[in-house]
């Protein structure tokens, strides 16, 4: 029974790093229908921010974590301008985003390489390596603390939805951009401030890999199938699902690792990927696209 | 006729000029981004400071060499497509290996196929030297499988009888190198991957030879892979007294080693595959204290080689990389540039560029007349496999990585620490 909890413990842990990585690409896809493969990347780059503020301040990541998230935020607004808000009225735009979004991935990637080299990095605040023990179980402090961060952030930003003006502005281009242009919307700041919005919680997100994870530039392209998983399992564009996607296949796959070899559990991934394409393409939260 | 005469004695000159001013063209495909990106910018590192040392000294033989490297992205059909490029367009007169065993087993065909000699600074696996090339010159001390004997004569060396590890936990990536090195731990076939013939059978395995039980054994995919606690803590369970984490780069070992230390695993001994670069001390800190790794180079080895004609130590190397880049070198640069030094001497030795002459000339290098480089003496045996040339064990203590076993190669051997205290 100590070891399911304990596994149990694991996957949770594991679970809530995911939900902040995956809830800015779940809201930059529900309200811009951009499918942005640059967002591992761009967690990259806020594992940067939180690493070297580390290493040249001392400076704890978690207190690095609204500073990357705001640094990011501005590289968002910059890239929405420069490369996606031109096309954003074109019938193809998701499709194109797709294109679009990979060769700025192949670009971050580079220009993080030449920065910061593609020597592998990781923060060692204490708590990374330490864990509250409780007889043979033991929960790992920097897992739990990014968990409950995470899901701090993403409460905050649920909160913010549901309840301010700019929330109702964003929900309702979620839901159909036109009628919410109809009704006055601008939709044009919505996507801006969502896309910044999105990319801001890379940036928090970041901050948290950089001391649960150990990194470098190239290390996305292994992060976003992952994330992908997350995002279709619980729904495109619904952050309550990512996150409670982000939950169930971190614990399915700590269990199967368990018990199974750990050669299957990042299999998991992509068999829920492939899963919910075939039985339920919407996922748990996403609504069923209309027929043409 | 005098005419025609004139004509063709200043063609065959001016020929013969551009010849003598020739660039010397070698061509390099090397991981700079993607999962190798680490190794492969390091392998750049080591490659770029040997030619511009050399053509600082003038060159081989007066003609300056230009490198031509390419980014294969990790990418095996990336790589064979570049090597092609660098052979049937780019025209090159050699060419130094990638890096990887998974890399370096598709492109020693390509190589093979033209017949271009094939120095391969970073590849291992036995069944790359099984394939009937005889193109092939392994810059490290041996291969992949063969690793274990070096733990197994260090324990049965340095640790008394009775104080000796008698359980192992072998975890492994599940990538070309990692399973070659455990192929040897464990006793495991090897298999060419192409008809399924046994290309050597291992058994029982150092760790049955050293008298080690095997009580845990996992792999975990190649990429991807997150979940180094759940790992750590199965390793734990199985209360192995030594751990054997075979990993594919130093930062799948940065991650096993801080999850090892999260968990609180509290092995006798802990052995790597990689873990040597000073990266891995800075993602581990004291938690790498007293771990073992297997290493092909070291900065205090007292290696003496030549570049250039002259004589150029390991410390030469050492002082001019850190003047070159401001930071210190680990094996992941020294490599190849011992590569690089090899094909120096190669072209010398065969009094050309020509792969067959070179080969030719590489092949028949002895104990007594070896290629010298800054990682030691070279010579091969007929697959291309070093003989006669140990594993270094190394080991962290206080951010130090010192040189433990064997103890009889060189001066400067430190005491290993036995046994580990915790992570």
């Amino acid at each position: 029974m100590a070891e399911v909890i304990q596994i149990l413990i694991l996957g949770m842990a594991l679970g809530g790093v995911y939900a902040l990585m995956g809830s800015g690409l779940s809201l930059v896809f529900g309200v811009m229908r951009i499918v942005n493969l640059a967002h591992p990347v761009l967690i990259m780059a806020g594992a940067y921010v939180a690493y070297w503020a580390a290493r040249l301040y001392g400076i704890d990541p978690l207190l690095t974590l609204p500073i990357a998230a705001v640094i990011l935020a501005a590289t968002g607004v910059i890239l929405y301008k420069l490369v996606f808000e031109r096309e954003a009225r074109s019938a193809k735009y998701s499709e194109m985003t797709v294109l679009l979004t990979f060769a700025l991935a192949m670009v971050l990637e580079g220009a993080l390489g030449t920065a910061f080299t593609n020597t592998q990095r990781v923060t060692s605040p204490d708590y990374a390596t330490d864990a509250f023990f409780i007889g043979d179980i033991f929960i790992p402090k920097g897992q739990l603390y990014a968990g409950i961060v995470s899901l701090a952030i993403i409460s905050a930003l649920a909160l913010f939805l549901k309840y301010s003006r700019f929330g109702y502005a964003i929900r309702a281009t979620t839901q159909n951009r036109e009628a919410a242009e109809l009704l006055g919307v601008n939709v044009n700041l919505v996507g801006l401030v969502s896309f910044a919005i999105g990319i801001g919680l890379a940036g928090a997100a970041g901050s948290l890999v950089s001391f649960v994870f150990s990194f470098f530039p190239a290390k996305h392209w292994e992060w976003i199938a992952v994330l992908m998983s997350l995002v279709v399992l619980g729904g495109m564009g619904s952050i309550f699902g990512t996150v409670l996607a982000s939950f169930i296949l971190a614990v399915v796959a700590a269990f199967i690792g368990a018990y199974f070899g750990a050669t299957w559990s990042t299999l998991t991934f992509f068999v829920a990927l492939f899963v919910v394409l075939l039985v339920r393409p919407q996922g748990i939260f996403g609504e069923k696209p209309e027929l043409a | 006729m005098k005419l025609l005469t004139l004509l063709t004695t200043t063609v065959a000159v001016c020929a013969m000029a551009t010849a003598a001013h020739a660039d010397i063209k070698i061509g390099a495909s090397l991981p700079l981004t993607g999962a190798f990106s680490i190794a492969g910018a390091k392998h750049k590192q080591g490659y770029d400071l040997c030619v511009k040392m050399l053509n600082d000294k003038g060159g081989i033989g007066g003609e300056k060499i230009e490198l031509i490297t390419s980014d294969n992205r990790s990418d095996p059909a990336t790589a064979i497509s570049q090597y092609e490029r660098f052979i049937n367009v780019d025209n090159v007169d050699a060419v130094f290996g990638t890096f990887s065993s998974r890399l370096t087993f598709p492109v020693a065909n390509i190589l093979a196929k033209y017949g271009y000699v094939h120095p391969i600074p970073a590849g291992g696996a036995l069944r790359i030297y099984k394939q009937g090339h005889d193109n092939l010159f392994y810059f490290q001390p041996n291969a992949a499988e063969y690793v274990g004997s070096s733990l197994k004569g260090l324990i049965e060396d340095l640790v008394a009888e009775g104080e000796r590890p008698k359980t192992a936990a072998v975890v492994a990536a599940d990538d070309f190198f990692a399973n070659a090195v455990e192929a040897g731990f464990l006793g495991q076939q090897v298999m060419d991957p192409a008809d399924g013939s046994v290309v050597a059978d291992l058994a029982p395995g150092y760790l049955a030879e050293a008298g080690i039980e095997v009580v845990f054994s996992e792999k975990w995919p190649e990429e991807g892979f997150n979940d180094w606690l759940n790992l750590a803590n199965s390793i734990k369970r199985s209360n192995a007294e030594l751990i054997v984490a075979l990993t594919a780069s130093a930062e799948e070992a940065v991650q096993i080693t801080r999850a090892l230390k999260t968990v609180r695993a509290e092995p006798k001994m802990v052995y790597y595959s990689q873990g040597t670069q000073a990266e891995f001390y800075e993602g581990t800190q004291g938690a790498s204290d007293s771990i073992l790794m297997h290493t092909s180079w070291h900065p205090a080895a007292p290696y003496k080689g030549t570049l250039a004609g002259e004589e150029f130590t390991n410390g030469d190397f050492v002082a001019a990389f850190q003047e070159e880049y401001n930071a210190a070198p680990d094996e992941d640069s020294a490599i190849p540039f011992a590569v690089c030094q090899g094909i120096e001497q190669a072209i010398i030795g065969a009094g050309s560029t020509d792969n067959a002459a070179m080969g030719k000339w590489l092949s028949e290098r002895t104990a007594g007349d070896p290629v010298r480089t800054i990682l030691g003496r070279f010579a091969w045996d007929d697959v291309g496999l070093p003989v006669n040339k140990p594993f270094l064990v190394a080991q962290w203590n206080d951010g130090e990585l010192q040189f433990v076993y064997p103890t009889d190669e060189f001066d400067g051997v430190s005491n290993m620490t036995y046994p580990k205290q915790g992570f």
